[in-house]
């Protein structure tokens, strides 16, 4: 099972994959509209809002988690130090 | 031969963060190294080969902790799921781990925030599939109109609630194999609508 590269969610079902498509390495959540990736501030941006919906944590303490997340993931491997 | 070496580290690395995971669960985060070495029957030296600090230790005992709940969830939740079988299966998935789990909700306030960070990573898992479980039942308005993050938090606060008094409500055994009919009875009856309790 493939797991997303830029938030680590596992792949289980087409509906997973970016776009339905298997060959892709992004999730669905990870998506642009037209299907690319997005980038560094949008995925940061993405993760600290949804913390802050589904666990109501201030935005500080989401933005601190949500760097945490994605410093171990291989799609933003070249962004932190 | 370099690569035996490469192997043989990684299964000490390994051996001493599941000794860690021990260590902690019993006796609490704050637990000198030596009693992790002498857990992992490696020398006290060998932990700082692989972990330069203590909190190093900590942080990757936590985040090996929460890829394997996170990973757990994953396996078992199936889009279709109803938020009953959810959170059936998030207790089966705590109580596989509740000794380490309770310690860890314990002393999360006085962990690195690094470290806490493992904490919130598990909650998300937790919480995309919950999302996935109600967002039928919220468009469908057969649960109460609150907010998503407090319907969540109220799951976690009874769990959590009854897990840090486990000597109060289960003196011996689980608490949570205890408990859990009627946390999730009790919790369904406060989110749903009248209506659908009355059902």
């Amino acid at each position: 099972m493939k797991n997303c590269i830029a938030c680590g969610m596992p792949m289980k079902n087409a509906s997973d994959f970016a776009m339905c498509d298997e060959s892709k390495d992004y999730c669905v959540y990870c998506a642009r509209p037209d299907g690319t990736m997005q980038s560094f501030d949008e995925k940061k941006e993405s993760l600290t809002n949804f913390i802050i919906k589904t666990q109501g944590l201030a935005a500080e303490a989401a933005e601190s988690a949500a760097l945490s997340m994605m410093r171990k993931l291989p799609a933003w491997e070249n962004c932190f130090d | 031969m370099a690569e035996k070496r490469q192997l043989q580290k990684a299964q000490t690395k390994e051996r001493i963060t599941a000794a860690a995971l021990k260590v902690y669960s019993e006796n609490g985060f704050s637990t000198p190294t030596i009693a992790i070495a002498n857990e992992a029957q490696v020398s006290h030296g060998s932990i700082f080969v692989h972990f330069p600090t203590v909190d190093d230790l900590l942080i990757c005992s936590l985040e090996s902790f929460s890829d394997e709940i996170k990973k757990e969830l994953h396996s078992l939740s199936d889009p279709g799921n109803d938020i009953a079988s959810l959170l059936e299966m998030h207790i089966g998935v705590l109580i596989k781990h509740e000794d380490f789990y309770k310690r860890l909700i314990k002393e999360a306030v006085y962990l690195p925030e690094e470290a806490r960070n493992a904490f919130i990573a598990i909650q998300s898992t937790v919480s995309i599939h919950f999302l996935h479980a109600l967002e039928k039942d919220m468009n469908e308005e057969r649960i109460k109109d609150v907010p998503f993050h407090m319907i969540f938090n109220t799951w976690m606060g009874l769990v959590h609630y009854y897990l840090l008094n486990s000597d109060l409500f289960a003196p011996r055994g689980s608490v949570l194999a205890q408990y859990k009919d009627s946390l999730i009875e009790c919790f369904l009856t406060l989110i749903k609508n009248e209506k659908e309790v009355k059902k």
